[in-house]
Parts: C-alpha cells; sequence; structure tokens
C-alpha cells in the first residue's frame, strides 16, 4: 500500500483511475500460480526514479522508528518479526515490521520494504493465519514491486493533472509522516488504502499471498474470513448510526465490490491447497503472543464509542468462547453509548454482572457493577462490588473515590 | 473544547472570525479576545470565574463550541488550555456532533457519577482530540460550586506525538454538569499555569 498519498490526492488519484479503467466488465482473477516474486533477497532501487522514491522513503522511515507512537514490546516485535520471516517470501531478511499504537483496521507497507501494523489490526485478527494473511499481502506488494509499478502506469495512463496531484500527494504524505501524523496515515481506512492500487495490482497481491500463506502452512482461508470480518463490521457499525456502509466504496465505483474481492479470495485459497496436507490457523500461538496487549487494545477500540464497529468485534472474539475481559466491555459498550430508548444502561449493568462471574474479569468490571448497582439503589450489593474492585487493585487513581462512594 | 484534531478541522472549514462580540473585552481577532483580570461571566453566563491574569477567549465559532462551552488559553491552544462546562443539560454532548457520526463523545446524564463523567472526559480526548494513549492519574472527591464535586486527573499522548497533562473539576448541579478543565502540554505548560488553573476553580460561583 503507497503511503505516499494524502487523502486529497487520493481522490484525485482514484479519480483519475476512474476515468482510464474499462467498466463493469468482470476481470478474470489472477491465478496464485502465476504469481512469482520480482525481486530477490537484497533488493534495491535500480532506476532512477525508483531511487528518489526509496529516499524520500528512508526518511519517512527514520521519522517512524522514532515515533513514540510505537509499540515497542521487545516479545512481540519479534513474534511479529517471526510472521515475516514465514511469509516474507525472497524478501523475508529484508523487510521490517513496526506496530503501532492507533485503533484502527489497517496496515501499511512502504516500498522500501518496512510496513507499519495498526494495533486496531491486531485486535480484530482471531489467529495468526489471519494475520500472517495481512503481512503476505503486504508482502506481495513489495515482492511485485506494487509502489513504481503503479506510479509508472499512472505517469503513464492519466492526464497531467491526476498526475500533479500523485505528485503533490508524495510531498504531502511525507511531509505528514514528518509532522508525526501516523494517526492519519492510519485512518485512511483499509478499505480506502486498498483501492489506492488499481484494481490488477490488488488482485495480484490478494493472489500471492494466499500462496505465501499455503506454503508457510497457514490455513489460506483466513484471508477470505479477514474480509468477511471487515465488511461485517463495517456494515453494523453503519446500522448503529442509522446509515449505510461507507460510503467510500462509491468513489470507487468501477473497483470490484469487497465482497467479490472475498469471492476470489476464497477460490484461490482452495487452489493453492495441497491435497494431504494439513493447514493450521495457529489459535493458540496467537493469543499466547497477544495476551499481555489484547486488554489494552480492546480498551482502546471501545472507548471510541463506536458501539457497532466495538460489538462486533467483541461477539468476533467471543467465537472462540466468552470470558470476563469480553463480558466486560460488552458492559462498557452500552455504557458508554447511554440511549435512554434503548435501555443502554440496563444493558450495561447486566455485562457487568456477567463479567464479574468469570475468574478472569478484570478489576474495573468490579467497579462498573458496583456504579451500577448503587444507580439502582443496591448499596449492600454496590459495596461489596467495591471492595473487591479496592481489593485486586488497591493502588487504582480513583482508589479515594471509589472509598466514598462506599460511604457515602 | 479546545482539542487540537477539532482546531485543525475548524480553521480549515471556517474563515476566521473577526471580534468575537459576545466577549465584549478588547479588540481580538482571529477569534481571540482577552479576558481581563477581574470577575467574568462564562460559557452560558451561569458560572462566574475571576482569572488571576489575563487569558485569552477562544473564539466559539473558531471551534465550533456548544453554547455551554467556553475556551481560554495562554500559549495557543496547542499548548495549553481551560474549558469551562456551563450548565450542561441531560443528553447533551459537551461537543457539537452528529447523530451519525461513527464515533460519538457520550451523551451527559443526570444520573452520572463522577467515574462516569471522567469516562465521559476520556472519550472526549479518543474520538475527538486524537488521544492515542489516555490515563487517569487520579479521581477523588473535591467541593466545587458548593456541591459535592469531583477532581480528576489525566494525562494522554496526542496524534502529534505530544504528552498532555489535564485536570478537570467539577459537580453536578440541579442536574447539570459544571466543570471547568485544563489541559496543556506535559513539558513546562501543565505546571507552568496549574496555579491559574487553581485560583479560577477556588473562584468559581454560579450567578
Amino acid at each position: 500500500m503507497s503511503p505516499v498519498m494524502t487523502r486529497r490526492a487520493l481522490l484525485g488519484a482514484g479519480a483519475g483511475l476512474a476515468a482510464v479503467t474499462t467498466t463493469g466488465v468482470a476481470e478474470a482473477r489472477i491465478l496464485p500460480r502465476d504469481m512469482v516474486p520480482l525481486i530477490g533477497p537484497g533488493y534495491r532501487a535500480v532506476d532512477q526514479d525508483e531511487k528518489g522514491m526509496w529516499q524520500l522513503m528512508e526518511r519517512v522511515e527514520e521519522e517512524v522508528s522514532g515515533s513514540n507512537l510505537l509499540i515497542k514490546d521487545a516479545q512481540l516485535t519479534s513474534y511479529l518479526g517471526t510472521l515475516i520471516g514465514n511469509v516474507g517470501g525472497p524478501a523475508a531478511k529484508d523487510m521490517r515490521i513496526y506496530l503501532a499504537r492507533i485503533p484502527e483496521f489497517n496496515a501499511v507497507m512502504f516500498p522500501t520494504g518496512f510496513t507499519i501494523i495498526f494495533s486496531g489490526l491486531l485486535l480484530r485478527m482471531r489467529n495468526e493465519a489471519q494475520l500472517a494473511g495481512v503481512i503476505a499481502h503486504e508482502s506481495a506488494h513489495f515482492l511485485r514491486k506494487h509502489q513504481i509499478r503503479q506510479w509508472r502506469d499512472m505517469r503513464r495512463k492519466t492526464d497531467i493533472f491526476s498526475f500533479l496531484a500523485m505528485g503533490a500527494g508524495v510531498a504531502g504524505g511525507v511531509a505528514g509522516v514528518y509532522a508525526g501524523d501516523l494517526v492519519q496515515l492510519a485512518q485512511l481506512g483499509t478499505i480506502l488504502t486498498l483501492l489506492k492500487y488499481n484494481r490488477t495490482l490488488e488482485a495480484e497481491a490478494d493472489a500471492m499471498g494466499v500462496r505465501l500463506l499455503a506454503e508457510a502452512g497457514y490455513d489460506p482461508m483466513a484471508m477470505s474470513e479477514t474480509w468477511e470480518q471487515l465488511i461485517a463490521e463495517l456494515d453494523l457499525s453503519a446500522k448503529y448510526r442509522r446509515k449505510r456502509r461507507h460510503r467510500d466504496f462509491s468513489l470507487f465505483e468501477t473497483h470490484p465490490s469487497p465482497e467479490s474481492r472475498m469471492a476470489d479470495l476464497k477460490i484461490s485459497a482452495a487452489e493453492v491447497k495441497v491435497p494431504g496436507r494439513s493447514y493450521d490457523p495457529y489459535r493458540d500461538r496467537y493469543l499466547a503472543a497477544l495476551s499481555n496487549i489484547r486488554p489494552t487494545m480492546l480498551d482502546d477500540q471501545v472507548k471510541l464509542n463506536d458501539p457497532g464497529a466495538s460489538q462486533y468485534i467483541v461477539n468476533t472474539l467471543a467465537k472462540d468462547g466468552w470470558n470476563g475481559l469480553l463480558r466486560f466491555y460488552e458492559g462498557e459498550i452500552w455504557r458508554l453509548r447511554n440511549s435512554q430508548k434503548q435501555d443502554d444502561e440496563d444493558r450495561a449493568a447486566l455485562g457487568y454482572a456477567a463479567a464479574v462471574a468469570y475468574p478472569d474479569a478484570p478489576p474495573d468490571a468490579w467497579r462498573w457493577h458496583g456504579i451500577m448497582l448503587l444507580k439502582k439503589g443496591r448499596t449492600v450489593e454496590a459495596r461489596a462490588a467495591f471492595a473487591r474492585y479496592l481489593q485486586l487493585a488497591p493502588d487504582a487513581p480513583d482508589a479515594p473515590f471509589v472509598r466514598q462512594m462506599m460511604v457515602g | 473544547m479546545r482539542l487540537n484534531k477539532l482546531l485543525l478541522l475548524a480553521v480549515a472549514a471556517l474563515p476566521l472570525p473577526a471580534c468575537t462580540g459576545a466577549g465584549g473585552e478588547g479588540y481580538g481577532y482571529g477569534g481571540y479576545s482577552l479576558v481581563r483580570v477581574r470577575e467574568v461571566r462564562v460559557g452560558d453566563n451561569s458560572l462566574a470565574v475571576t482569572p488571576p491574569r489575563e487569558w485569552n477567549r477562544i473564539s466559539a465559532r473558531l471551534f465550533r463550541d456548544i453554547r455551554d462551552v467556553e475556551d481560554w488559553t495562554q500559549n495557543g491552544p496547542y499548548l495549553d488550555g481551560i474549558s469551562f462546562v456551563t450548565g450542561l443539560k441531560d443528553g447533551k454532548a459537551v461537543v457539537v456532533q452528529r447523530s451519525r457520526d461513527d464515533r460519538q463523545v457520550p451523551k451527559f446524564r443526570s444520573n452520572m457519577t463522577a467515574p462516569e463523567i471522567a469516562a465521559m472526559i476520556e472519550s472526549l480526548y479518543r474520538v475527538r482530540g486524537g488521544a492515542v494513549d489516555f490515563n487517569m492519574t487520579s479521581l477523588a472527591p473535591r467541593q466545587f460550586l458548593g456541591a459535592n464535586g469531583f477532581q480528576f486527573d489525566f494525562e494522554h499522548l496526542d496524534s502529534d506525538e505530544v504528552r498532555r497533562r489535564g485536570r478537570a473539576v467539577g459537580a453536578v448541579v440541579d442536574g447539570q454538569l459544571y466543570l471547568i478543565l485544563y489541559d496543556a502540554a506535559r513539558s513546562h505548560y501543565f505546571n507552568a499555569y496549574l496555579p491559574d488553573f487553581e485560583s479560577i476553580v477556588t473562584s468559581a460561583r454560579r450567578v
């Protein structure tokens, strides 16, 4: 995914693409077996224009690697490095991965082979195969030299205006990253970012990603599952705000819908599976690697008060079993939405009550359980819940206030 | 509300207003007007405070504030600021927002406890301020406007990679929220103007 475009430039580029792509004709699916890497180990920019792009990107990487938004947990970053090693093909040793604490469902590959994974993406993946699928897709962009191909393609096909817009985008994008605006980068949105490449390049990355995934022993079906989750989440988020899904889709009408892309991914996945070989989603390994950070990531998401998206994520994670943490955040979703018409406070109270029944309920669940009881006038039970909270978190920053609620 | 992201949006979307008019004092341009060292009414005029030195009032139009909110600053909104929430009614949010926004600042409810109001402020910073990390450092009882209120202290890391600290002192009076919120860059600015904030909080009275 080329990061080098501001949203404004992106729209310009999109319009340019729309003008040159033939309308409505379904293209043949790109076959995974045709997807061979175009670069080998230790690849460096060859041509003049590519060298220029690399120079800019090296400066960007310097900025990114020093950002205080990065999660620097050594165990987690080495885990992500292992995944690149698994699905990075011939460039596995050359690629770098950065994890940013930004609650957005996104990942970005830069032309020089470094990638930024946003914590919101990690939160949404149910297993290692899904995450490896995203990384494989990103690797494929690098292995197939998509950034420079897209750049040249644009220059050839589009009129001078969109070419200029894209040039402005390069400068703007780099300046944006220099200003430390990783958040803006993340918020371009997965769909929008994916659509930055033309459909052929995206289809290539999908096909090659599926292949890299299967070759590494992961269940290649994981990639279409990720898309399915993304689509369903956007739908539910929009529904809760009483509107239609992300209107960004309509900007790129000539592009395949996410649904058709998902269908292609499924067919390709079936194609690359070798009979008799076993493929694993590696769920346990994934959960173990994320165990320290998952509560924080869930917290970052739920507190954005986007109830549809958050509920979808909680329910998706709960497919692998409910626990105290997920029940607690279910309560948090309704508490923050606080619609009186829909009795959100009662629903929140139920969530907290359910959470504290689990042994792994976070201390916060006991505090909120107590507050809900207090508001219902059940002071004796509330006091017991607060006492439990203070017992689990004696140094909690709000302990003074909770103690007052116990006596008041 | 004085939030960086919001400021950027507002500046991009609106022409700079001239003198704020409503503030009355000074000849501020570019959305600022002077607040003198004497008792002044803020927000919907139901709250009066006395600053210990001159501050700058930010035009409500520049920030697209709701009527019940007013913002002040010393060195500009990126570095420090005080926001006054005055008489916010049940069912209203502290910022202007559309019902179809994906991410929303929770609405204030009259029966909210201090932890709920603190959580509302946290979502304000996350949803509208672009805070990536937000931590409560303290929540304790505190008298405010003669009511049993609270003091909420917090720290956050924003998308511009600056760490900021804040303090909110508030109370629900007659079912309406009164709150004075201070937020500033953690290095230098927060400590530099904390005494001003404290003095303003102490001086606050309903009128």
